[in-house]
């Protein structure tokens, strides 16, 4: 009881978080969908028309929807599909941090100290998740349940509750899928691996859409048994054994990962790779690497950069693909052709390529900058940057140092995915324009940077606050890019968005404007961050 | 030499010189209710090994963290070799070797990568330097910081402090997870550092560890300083030990409400 309880201590700020990310979107899809949609049967029956075609687009991010003239439908899709890699995302964190994080930080040998058996923690820490992710489900049911009232209408709990319990269940699964895999790894790449396994269930189950030769593997993943669930849209159903499926490999994971966690030394994986014998050595290193400013940073993140440019070279030449298959059989039906030949200006390809990758690449550039701000952060926490604060080395210098370090970090995984996916084109013989494809790339730079400098500013002002702080920035500035349009938001606000000033660089070109607006906040972000970083106390 | 300089440059010159390794002029930081450091007044002159003694919270890494420059005062001012704490923070740190109280995780680097990676910012480090201070406390630098031991993560740190000989060692528990044999060599590299005209600062709660190495120390109570006394003037005025004159001042129960002496 007693580790049930701090189980769900440890989970409280999570459960705050993601109880908010879940409210949040629902109410506001739930919202914008009477604003949008309108109240009558007609305008609700166009709305349908024009989203499922955004729903054809977005058929590798969220599964098919069903009801779209409906609210329940609509946010369904919408809201609740987003929220399921939401959920599988802290189910990852979550996961891998309760598991070899807790190891890392003295936590589990304290509380086995006290004599719980191992396998008694493990299920309390599932039991802790399990009901905090209930929560945070039953918060997304609350935002629609909101939002719906908010339009003078009413919705049955039941569905709603369905819903919530299917989100749950999907989180539960995912959790124990990454408990299990973080047995078996080192503490080091724990949460990579199971997030490399999470991915690919999840990619397994949308790309089947698609690719219809991996429908056969869709069983596999828990993705498959949420989507079957489509409880709030009418005619849709609550579907009891997907559910119990879902929570059936939570428990199953779960029980295996409790046989591994008692099989292995508690700090180490249960597979352990042999090492290379290194000879003992009392020489600093003599790479010429260390002593050069923003180099020795790059070095240091080589491993990690390495990482960012394959992973984001992979998913380009996925959306090249995905771009060519969606894109070529609509082109077959000489009505489409005619529709989607004022897309853009007519350049197909590049709008959809556009819409495609350089989206989900904003998202992993911007996801890059936090990451670096979250390092930063930690480096004021652990006593690092006091460190490197004792030798002479200017505070402003550190600063800069950063900024340039990512730059180039940014600008190194921008080139190699860029050439990927220009070479994927190529094969492909879509026709986009290079020169575009080249500025939209390098454009990610600025754009990541501007993310850097707002994380500066708060890792400067509030280190501990800091990715918290910025994460809930990045949210809204996507969210006012996402829904500034259609709910007709004014101009002013939605040109605070980042991804607002990015643009649409591969079917328009680049926004100047944008761009200066960028340069100005990165400029501005630094200098205020350096200033800040010159009057505070470090670590404190 | 000095004499003759002093005349040509007057007063001025003569006071530089004579400059203190570490002076504090009503040294504050108020954390708030009661915590903090309170009108510090410290001098400590060159070539002096200098023990900072006080228990959990009285304020010493608080002091070393003014020192370093890592935190500004409320009120008053620290000077380095005449150089202001916070000014002068970039020509401080190069005058001065540091070793902080908790080691930073350097996660996957190697001890050789850590050493590179703040030599190469730090500039002027010798690797012979480096080679003797690994080799007197039998660190691998080949090894991942992570495998450290926490005792081999301080012998890192010990070696990160010394590597540039610096002028002045602002040590902050030095010997915190070292083992016996290790803290002998420890006290001797300390005893090598000083004859070779280094001065030390070094915080410490092992009375017998300050006793045995420093020349003077200083008593901490709840932020203010409460005694400076050298041990040699200690043992010729037959004073009691070390250990009975640092209990005086906390022997009551309620010591944080104790007047300090007079």
């Amino acid at each position: 009881m007693t580790a049930a309880r701090l189980s769900l201590r440890l989970g409280r700020w999570g459960l705050l978080g993601f109880s908010i990310l879940a409210f949040a979107p629902s109410l506001v899809q739930a919202v914008g969908f009477y604003q949008i949609a309108g109240h009558t049967v007609a305008s609700r029956a166009a709305f349908a028309q024009s989203m499922s075609q955004v729903a054809s687009q977005l058929s590798f991010i969220l599964a098919p929807p069903a009801g779209l003239d409906t609210v329940g439908g609509y946010v369904e899709w919408r809201a609740f599909g987003g929220l399921a890699i939401l959920f599988a995302v802290w189910a990852l964190l979550s996961g891998s941090g309760a598991t070899r994080g807790d190891e890392e930080r003295g936590l589990v040998e304290a509380v086995l100290a006290t004599g719980l058996t191992r396998s008694r923690w493990l299920a309390s820490r599932v039991i802790g998740f399990a009901l905090t992710t209930f929560v945070a489900a039953l918060a997304g049911g609350l935002g629609l349940v909101a939002g719906v009232a908010g339009g003078h209408e009413s919705i049955s709990l039941g569905p709603v509750v369905e819903i919530c319990v299917a989100l749950a269940a999907l989180g539960l699964s995912c959790y124990s899928v990454t408990l299990l895999i973080a047995q078996l790894t080192g503490a080091r790449i724990a949460t990579a691996a199971a997030g490399v396994v999470l991915l690919a269930l999840f990619l397994v189950d949308r790309l089947s859409q698609t690719f219809t030769w991996l429908a056969s593997w869709r069983w596999i993943s828990p993705f498959h048994y949420y989507d079957l669930n489509q409880p709030l849209a009418p005619g849709g159903s609550f579907d009891g054994r997907a559910t119990l499926t879902m929570l059936g490999i939570a428990m199953v994971g779960a029980a295996v990962a409790g046989v591994a966690f008692e099989l292995r030394d508690v700090g180490a994986p249960l597979v352990r790779w042999p090492s290379r014998h290194r000879p003992a050595t009392y020489e600093p290193s003599r790479s010429p690497l260390w002593r050069i400013p923003v180099v020795r940073g790059l070095y240091e993140r080589r491993a990690g950069l390495a990482t960012w440019a394959a992973g984001l070279a992979a998913v380009g030449v996925l959306f090249v693909y995905l771009t060519k298959t969606v894109i070529q059989p609509l082109l077959s039906f000489p009505t489409l052709d005619q529709f989607f030949g004022g897309f853009g200006g007519g350049q197909l390809y590049a709008s959809f390529l556009g819409y495609l990758w350089l989206s989900i690449a904003e998202l992993l550039f911007a996801a890059f900058a936090i990451a670096q701000v979250a390092r930063w952060a930690a480096e004021d926490g652990d006593g690092r940057l006091e460190l490197i604060l004792s030798t002479p080395t200017p505070r402003a210098g550190v600063v800069v140092e950063r900024a340039i370090t990512l730059m180039f970090g940014a600008a190194l995984i921008a080139v190699v995915s860029g050439i990927a996916v220009a070479v994927a084109i190529h094969y492909q013989s879509m026709n986009v324009s290079g020169e575009r494809l080249v500025e939209g790339t390098l454009l990610l730079v600025p754009f990541a940077l501007v993310f850097a400098a707002a994380g500066s500013v708060l890792a400067a002002w509030n280190p501990r606050a800091a990715v918290g702080l910025l994460g809930g920035l990045a949210f809204a500035s996507y969210l006012v890019d996402e829904l500034g349009p259609l709910f007709r938001w004014p101009t002013w606000l939605q040109d605070l968005s980042a991804f607002k000033l990015f643009g649409t660089p591969l079917s328009t070109g680049i926004d100047r404007t944008g761009l200066a607006i960028m340069i100005v906040i990165i400029l501005v972000g630094f200098g205020a961050s350096i200033l800040l970083m010159e009057r505070r106390d470090v670590g404190a | 030499m000095k004499f003759e300089v002093a005349q040509l440059h007057g007063a001025y010159m003569l006071r530089e010189m004579a400059v203190s390794a570490i002076r504090t002029s009503k040294l504050s930081k108020d954390y708030g209710v009661g915590r903090g450091l309170f009108d510090l007044d410290l001098e400590v002159t060159p070539q002096e090994v200098f023990g900072y003694l006080g228990p959990n919270g009285a304020g010493k890494t608080t002091t070393i963290r003014l020192l370093m420059g890592m935190i500004k005062p409320s009120a008053g001012a620290a000077f380095v070799f005449g150089l202001d704490c916070i000014r002068d923070y970039v020509e401080v740190k190069r005058k001065v070797g540091y070793l902080p109280g908790d080691m930073p995780q350097f996660g996957s680097l190697r001890g050789k990568e850590v050493v590179a990676y703040l030599g190469g910012m730090r500039g002027g480090v010798d690797p012979n330097a480096v080679r003797s201070i690994a080799e007197r406390f039998d660190l691998d630098l080949n090894r991942r910081f992570r495998e450290y031991s926490s005792g081999n993560k301080r012998k890192l740190g010990i070696l990160l402090a010394f590597m540039h000989r610096p002028d002045l060692l602002i040590l902050d528990e030095p010997t915190n997870g070292l083992d016996p044999l290790n803290q002998q060599e420890f006290y001797e590299l300390l005893r090598e550092a000083r004859d070779g005209g280094a001065t030390v600062f070094l915080s410490s709660h092992v009375l017998s560890e300050v006793e045995h190495v420093c020349d003077t120390v200083g008593i901490l109570r709840a932020g203010k300083l409460v005694r400076v006394a050298r041990l040699d003037e200690l043992r010729a005025a037959g004073e009691t030990s070390l250990e009975e004159i640092f209990l005086s001042y906390y022997s009551d129960t309620d010591h944080h409400q104790k007047a300090l002496p007079e």
